[in-house]
């Protein structure tokens, strides 16, 4: 067994009430699906179908081989009903309604085969293109049809990882109902064979006992290695990921592609072994429903574009309020729009109470339920005490007293505290730069451990979006540490998580 | 608890009628937090930590805890006496501030309220003990902005005020500990004949003499009100270093260059220079390295200054124990590194952080 490798800083979070467990629940077909076009890593492609058209489940409804884009699927069977430019997530976009006949048969891609090892390298990236597989990932899966920032010849390494670091994670034995593991390194020989030049990195938990027989079946592939992790947060970020898995310096603020590494979960490569073994187009997605607003967490299959109500409405205990959160708790968005769909970027929906109950004495309570990063709760000493989660704040914003948690903390080797009181003090100039603002990856792990409950994560972007106002961009700071720059690059800052 | 409650929404309406009773709102705010915590919710991220200033000060109060109980019983009743005029005048420096300032009462005056006490000797007379903390947390924390501010640590400021401003109650009278039975839980004070007990540092420069180290971990000997219990002060300390209240680094270089320096001095000049294990049990090092040092906003904060000014800090210790006119040298050294820490950080910031844009 090779070494265990991890980075400075980071914060594990255990045993959160609300977990989801690891059944699947069938997917059920809804009546009505609004597909938005911009979804996964791309721009937006050309919109293929008119308003009455019938579609199949399966049949690309929006398609540009010269964009940056991966096609996008009808999710069902039935009638487009409406085509609306609306907001979605921030960005404008074209959203198709498809009226369902309630059928769950799909098309299947021509060309995929069971028999894929006999494949050719080009139909393979074909059928990978056009199952929409290629959207996945930071930075695409790059292919000949410009899924891609980068070509496929740009790409040296894939790291393709099984790591949950967040609160609450998608479980990997839900994601292999019905699956093995042979089909996740079926997947992994699809992409090896698609970019043959490239390195496979299996990144995985040190301590999940879900690969039985790990270490034998991996002396079958010479073209991949396998590395251990430890579950801390934020491990199951790309940047972490290339830091401790490859060992290289990360251009923060770009993406992963740019460097020419392409991060991959498990999900994601079990939906490549789908397109190109099974034949499946990208349209659906396994969710984790997680936290305890929910009456039973668990995991379910979604149809892409299926409302939010639908999936969770009826899940949620009915005298809560909850709070909706995508995918991560501490970097994610808030579903308020329960009308919104579901895209091929979700992979847990998380449900917590918002609470507003002011609890008596709560600073002198011995707090077995109580998670926090300083060892002052019962909770550190009795880690089998499940965590409360729920979105109360837990004290009063106060001033700074410089206790360093958040430099301890900090997996990218910041001191947010001295960020934060420089831009709090709107001075903000070059030396925020020098401080490094820019490798901020937005982890949120700061204002998680600030015992003052000071917002550190959203000052220091806020100081990077003035600074960049100011002229003083990331292209100046970080690129030119960087000689082999690939592909388009656009430096993205916030939430971007798959 | 309903009782508080129906008091805190009383005072608040009335609050609302009386303008001067409505000036003391920060008060009522206070207390509302204090007693029931806060109903905000987060943004993003959509948790927080359970810890907040109330819990992280109530931890440093809990580590100091062992040393206050054994004070009552070398000292007598009086020992909590001091420690509530403590709280009560420098409390008021601290409302009074709130007021003007229409701020809230921040914690962090919890530990100091606590902590000034305990590096007062116990025969301090009680207007005293009001001047210095008063002085204190006035010149020591509330001109600079209060809480998070403060470049000194403000039990230390008053503490040194009463020192240059009354020399001889600071540093000449000296009680002897209630050492038999119940010792001090029964008595109020020791008798005026059980004064001027030398401490043991004073001992070693008049006389040579050095204290059994068993009797100065116990506390057996004289010395300021929550100093001398060092088993107690090593407990709590380490609990504070296990909770991650503290930060070990700290108090661990501090105390290695204390002794290292000590060592040296002791091998080339062992009259002037004590041998290490006794700079190490004496006077007010470890109350001062566990609990004052380590006050986080007025010691370096990175990591590399914390190891800096503890080498820094255990050098002035020796040097200003064994060289100079005072016997005891922990509180100037405190300050000093207070005063050296924006710099060790300054220094710090240069080096870790080399400048990527002109």
């Amino acid at each position: 067994m090779s070494k265990c490798k991890t980075f400075r800083g980071g914060y594990k979070f255990v045993e959160f009430q609300g977990q989801p467990d690891d059944t699947l629940e069938e997917p059920f077909i809804p009546s009505q699906v609004n597909i938005p076009l911009l979804q996964g890593f791309g721009k937006e492609g050309d919109c293929l179908v008119k308003v009455g058209d019938k579609v199949f489940a399966g049949q690309i409804i929006s398609r540009n081989d010269q964009n940056v884009s991966s096609p996008v699927h009808a999710t069902i069977s039935g009638i487009v009903s409406g085509i609306n430019k609306t907001n979605y997530f921030g960005k404008n976009c074209l959203v198709v309604s498809i009226k369902g006949d309630g059928r769950s048969e799909y098309q299947k891609i021509p060309n995929a085969s069971s028999n894929w090892s006999q494949l050719s390298k080009e139909s393979i990236e074909e059928i990978l293109y056009i199952s929409g597989v290629t959207a996945l990932g930071h930075g695409g899966i790059p292919s000949r049809f410009n899924s891609s920032i980068i070509q496929p010849d740009d790409v040296e390494n894939v790291i393709v990882h099984i790591v949950g670091s967040e609160p609450y994670n998608i479980s990997p034995r839900a994601l292999f109902h019905k699956k093995t593991t042979q089909n996740l390194f079926d997947g992994m020989e699809i992409l090896h064979k698609v970019i043959p030049k490239a390195q496979i990195y299996l990144a995985i938990n040190k301590n999940k006992n879900i690969l039985q027989g790990l270490d034998e079946q991996i002396t079958k592939y010479n073209w991949l290695k396998i590395q251990y992790l430890k579950s801390k947060y934020p491990q199951n970020h790309e940047a972490m990921l290339v830091k401790t898995v490859l060992g290289q310096q990360f251009p923060y603020g770009y993406s992963s592609a740019n460097i020419g590494v392409i991060v991959l979960d498990l999900q994601s490569v079990l939906h490549v072994y789908e397109a190109v073994a099974e034949g499946k187009p990208f349209i659906e997605r396994t969710i984790a429903l997680c936290g305890t607003a929910l009456k039973k967490p668990l995991h379910v299959k979604a149809r892409i574009g299926t409302a939010l109500d639908d999936v969770i409405g009826s899940r949620i205990k009915p005298e809560i309020v909850p709070r909706i959160i995508l995918n991560s708790l501490l970097t994610g968005a808030v579903l308020n729009d329960r009308s919104l769909s579901i895209d091929k970027n979700y992979s847990q929906i998380i449900a917590i109470p918002e609470n507003h109950n002011r609890q008596f004495l709560a600073f002198i309570r011995s707090g077995i339920r109580s998670d926090s990063y300083s060892r002052s709760f019962m909770s550190n000493f009795l880690p089998i005490a499940q965590k409360t989660c729920d979105t109360n704040q837990n004290g009063e914003e106060r001033p700074c007293i410089s206790c360093n948690y958040c430099e301890e903390v900090c997996p990218v080797n910041i001191i947010p505290q001295i960020l934060s009181k420089y831009v709090k003090r709107s001075i903000v100039d070059e030396t925020l730069a020098n401080l490094h603002i820019y490798d901020c990856i937005q982890c949120g792990l700061c204002s998680y451990v600030c015992p003052s409950k000071i917002p550190l994560a959203q000052h220091i972007k806020e100081g990077a979006n003035i600074l960049m106002e100011q002229g003083c961009t990331p292209d100046q700071c970080i690129l030119p540490n960087f000689d082999n720059i690939k592909g388009v690059v656009e430096s993205y800052r916030g939430i971007k998580e798959v | 608890m309903g009782v508080i409650r129906n008091l805190l929404d009383n005072m608040d309406r009335a609050g609302e009628k009386n303008q001067l009773i409505g000036k003391f709102k920060p008060v009522f705010k206070a207390m509302d937090g204090f007693f029931y915590g806060t109903d905000e919710v987060t943004t993003t991220p959509h948790i927080l930590d359970h810890i907040d200033i109330k819990r992280y000060m109530s931890v440093v109060i809990l580590g100091l805890l062992p040393a206050t109980l054994a004070a009552i019983y070398f000292w007598g009743w009086r020992v909590l006496v001091v420690i509530a005029v403590s709280y009560i005048f420098g409390g008021m420096v601290e409302v009074a501030f709130a007021i003007t300032r229409k701020k809230d009462i921040h914690e962090g005056f919890l530990v100091t309220g606590l902590i000034f006490p305990l590096i007062l000797p116990p025969t301090t007379p009680l207007w005293v003990v009001a001047v210095g903390v008063m002085f204190g947390v006035f010149f020591g924390k509330e001109v600079f902005g209060g809480t998070g501010r403060n470049p000194f640590n403000p039990a230390l400021i008053g503490r040194i005020f009463l020192s240059i401003a009354f020399p001889s109650m600071m540093s000449v009278q000296w009680q002897t500990p209630f050492l038999s039975g119940l010792g001090g839980f029964l008595h109020y004070q020791n008798g005026v004949d059980a004064m001027s007990m030398a401490t043991p540092l004073g001992l070693f420069r008049s006389q040579g003499t050095i204290s059994s180290y068993f009797d100065l971990l116990l506390g057996l000997g004289s010395g300021c009100i929550g100093e001398t219990f060092r088993i107690g002060l090593i407990a709590g300390g380490l609990f504070l270093i296990l909770t991650k209240i503290v930060n070990w680094r700290l108090p661990f270089s501090l105390l290695l260059s204390v002794i290292i320096f000590s060592f040296l001095g002791n091998h080339f000049a062992p009259a002037k220079f004590a041998p290490p294990m006794f700079q190490f049990l004496s006077g007010g090092l470890l109350l001062g390295a566990f609990f004052m040092a380590t006050d986080p906003v007025t010691c370096p904060m990175t990591k590399a200054g914390k190891w800096i000014g503890g080498i820094l800090m255990g050098f002035l210790v020796v040097l200003i124990r064994s060289l100079s006119g005072y016997v005891e040298g922990v509180m100037f050294s405190i300050v000093l590194l207070n005063v050296f820490a924006p710099l060790i950080d300054h220094i710090v910031l240069d080096i870790k952080y080399p400048k990527v844009v002109k």
